[in-house]
């Protein structure tokens, strides 16, 4: 499908152009680029070995990058209609610390919705064990909590612009908090198993959980359960729980289940992939010594490459809020991605979340996000 | 005496099961997996993360990977950045001190290789640049002498009672490279300085060795997928150059290089960039039998 389209498309733009440009060299921009150079340096050379050239001299800094996020939107319902900006700027910093460990930071620089002054805030800073034995991985710092797909992710790699509203009732931005984890590679050859125990302070400003004044941490567990179903396509089956203190400084307790289907052709990875990923989460919040809530949510979303740059999302979300059962949130949305290179992309989104005790929204957002310098592979 | 012949029995039992434990060898490339089973033999047991038809800048960094990494001896990397989307990641996730970057089991094949189109300054607005220089220096059969020197010495650092099996096999793989490579250079010697097009710029040591001249590339700048405007270029290079072969890679679609083709008649040929590429190419010497045949086939017309 894609090489007729393809090949439509460029043998339409032959028969568009008019003749003559083709036989016109003089009509071709002149680039001064390296790769020019190059080609007319092969050219003119006798085919003879080339003499050793040293290479790039070594540095202990670590792998530095920026990334910037400027976003403008349109929402329905909301005092200012029309936004646009930076939303935010991250700063990463990585490297290996010596033979057993490799460290992550991760700084941010966002924009206060009500003020617009920007501030600069740790979202990730972290040490990782590279030798410990019996497969064992230790986490030490602030970071993302190994919770389903989304959490571990930072925006700018989802393909999508707004955090599922479901996802974002329960998690605000996801649960991102300071503490230690441990993980292990479970010795299992028929299919890939890894175990996560994370103990942490508990998150600030997190819709399901708070940090308390007292000795309530927040603990966690993710059983991530990974399957080659064929050399293209893969499932991946994720368990989670997490206990710790709420609002109330009560305890809340989330068992979670995430489940992700991917194909991907290997010869053409790069041109062509489909993503179906779903998240499900069944909340119990102590509200009072004597009453708990029950509640619920889950998002569900394909994500499908349609060429080398072009890439579709569609989203749905259905949710409770973590302490009513009474209220009821959907939402719908599209994003389409037109990726330039692997250091920029282009995303715009059409949303529409309906609620039955507010009222609803509906929004258009563009993102453009691009990186300058080195910044690390996201996980599979 | 019963007690006698037991005692001999397990000393047999238990030497010959340590004699046939194999090093466990994790590739990133099927190249890289080629002249490690040449050198190693039936005393490796090797696995190449990357298909031989599948784009080595991009392979999926599946946690599937990670298991054979937690197992394995030693490890394999073309390296000079090829990898660097994909292979560091899943290195950490390992969780293998043993084939971490600095230990003995973790073999730069490129390490001694004299390298073309070193940078001398960085600027990704000239596309996917590699700073250390091309990358794509397994496509010299000469080159593939140094690559299995490196293997060899990291099989002796983990296996050093096989040290001379390894040597000796090493000994073989150069003798064969050499006598190949007469037949190679025979072979294209009628077609030294032919200029053909090329999707990406991945065969310059190719090139240099079998004295073929690459006028130009699909791609604009490495990475940027063809554009018009290059291949209005490009057709009017293969024009006035007389260029009767653009070659590719399996893992770039061909619908670009058939407007040129269809412009112009000269013939899109797919090379193999690795072993395994295509059913023919079983190991290291096929694949440039298969390429040189190929390319001549094209350039025979």
């Amino acid at each position: 499908m894609y090489y007729s389209i393809s090949t439509t498309l460029i043998a339409a733009f032959f028969i568009i152009i008019p003749e003559r440009l083709l036989s016109q060299n003089d009509t071709i921009p002149k680039t001064d680029s390296v790769l020019l150079k190059q080609i007319e340096k092969q050219l003119n050379k006798e085919s003879t070995p080339q003499v050793a050239q040293t290479r790039t001299a070594p540095s202990v800094l670590p792998d530095i990058g920026v990334i910037g996020d400027f976003q403008t939107s349109y929402r329905n319902n909301a005092k200012r209609n029309f936004n646009a900006g930076i939303h935010e700027a991250e700063i990463s910093f990585q490297s290996v610390v010596d033979p057993y460990a490799r460290a992550d930071f991760f700084l941010t620089i966002g924009k206060d919705p009500v003020t617009g002054k920007f501030s600069a805030d740790l979202e990730e800073g972290y040490l990782t064990t590279l030798s410990l034995p019996a497969h064992l991985q230790l986490k030490a710092g602030k970071f993302k909590s190994a919770f389903g797909r989304i959490n571990p992710v930072h925006p700018h790699a989802l393909p999508f612009i707004s955090i599922p509203n479901a996802y974002e009732n329960y998690f605000s931005e996801g649960i991102n908090d300071e503490g230690i984890s441990l993980s292990w590679l479970v010795p299992n050859s028929a299919f890939y198993q890894e175990l996560t125990v994370q103990v942490t302070d508990g998150p600030i400003d997190n819709p399901s959980f708070s940090r308390s004044a007292g000795n309530r941490y927040l603990g966690l567990a993710h059983l991530k359960n990974f399957f080659d179903l064929s050399p293209n396509s893969t499932l991946e089956l994720g368990l989670s729980g997490i206990t710790g203190a709420n609002y109330f400084d009560l305890r809340t307790n989330i068992a979670a289940v995430d489940l992700t289907y991917k194909w991907k052709p290997v010869r053409y990875n790069t041109y062509k992939s489909f993503t179906w990923q779903s998240e499900a989460w069944f909340s119990n919040a102590d509200t009072s010594k004597s009453k708990a809530v029950n509640t619920f949510g889950m998002y569900s979303f394909i994500n499908y490459q349609l060429s080398k740059r072009l890439f579709f999302t569609g989203m749905f979300s259905w949710s409770n809020k973590p302490y009513s059962v009474s209220a009821v949130e959907k939402s719908y949305s599209l994003t389409f991605g037109w990726y330039a290179t692997e250091f920029q992309k282009i995303e715009i989104e059409g949303m529409n979340i309906t609620r039955n005790i507010e009222k609803g929204l509906n929004q258009i957002v563009l993102r453009w996000i691009f990186v300058i310098g080195s910044h690390g592979a996201h996980q599979y | 005496m019963k007690l006698k012949i037991i005692f001999i029995l397990l000393f047999f039992i238990a030497s010959s099961t340590l004699n046939a434990k194999k090093v466990n060898v994790v590739t990133t490339t099927t190249d890289l997996k080629s002249i490690t089973e040449l050198i190693g033999s039936d005393k490796v047991d090797v696995f190449s993360i990357a298909e031989g038809y599948q784009n080595p800048h991009f392979v999926d960094p599946k946690p599937s990977y990670i298991i054979k990494l937690s197992k394995a001896d030693m490890f394999v990397t073309v390296g000079l950045d090829l990898e660097i989307g994909w292979s560091p990641q899943l290195l950490q996730s390992s969780r293998n001190p043993k084939i971490q970057k600095g230990s003995d089991g973790f073999i730069d094949a490129s390490s001694g290789i004299t390298l073309m189109q070193v940078p001398s300054a960085i600027n990704r607005g000239e596309g996917d640049i590699h700073i250390y220089g091309n990358p794509h220096y397994w496509l010299d059969p000469v080159n593939g002498k140094q690559i299995a020197r490196n293997i060899c010495d990291g099989l002796v650092k983990i296996s050093p009672e096989n040290k001379d099996f390894f040597e000796a096999n090493l000994k073989a793989f150069n003798a064969k490279i050499d006598l190949k490579l007469n037949e190679w250079n025979t072979k294209m010697s009628t077609y030294k300085g032919s200029k053909i097009i090329a999707y990406h710029n991945e065969w310059c040591y190719f090139e240099q060795r079998f004295g073929l001249k690459i006028v130009d590339f699909l791609e604009p700048k490495p990475g940027i997928p063809p554009t018009p405007t290059q291949l209005v270029k490009i057709i009017s290079e293969v024009k006035g150059n007389n260029i009767k072969v653009i070659i590719s890679s399996p893992y770039f679609t061909t619908s670009s290089s058939e407007v040129v083709s269809a412009q112009t008649g000269a013939k899109t040929i797919i090379l193999g960039t690795s072993v395994g590429a295509f059913d023919a190419i079983k190991d290291y010497f096929d694949l440039f039998d298969y390429n040189i045949d190929r390319l001549i086939q094209g350039l025979k017309q």
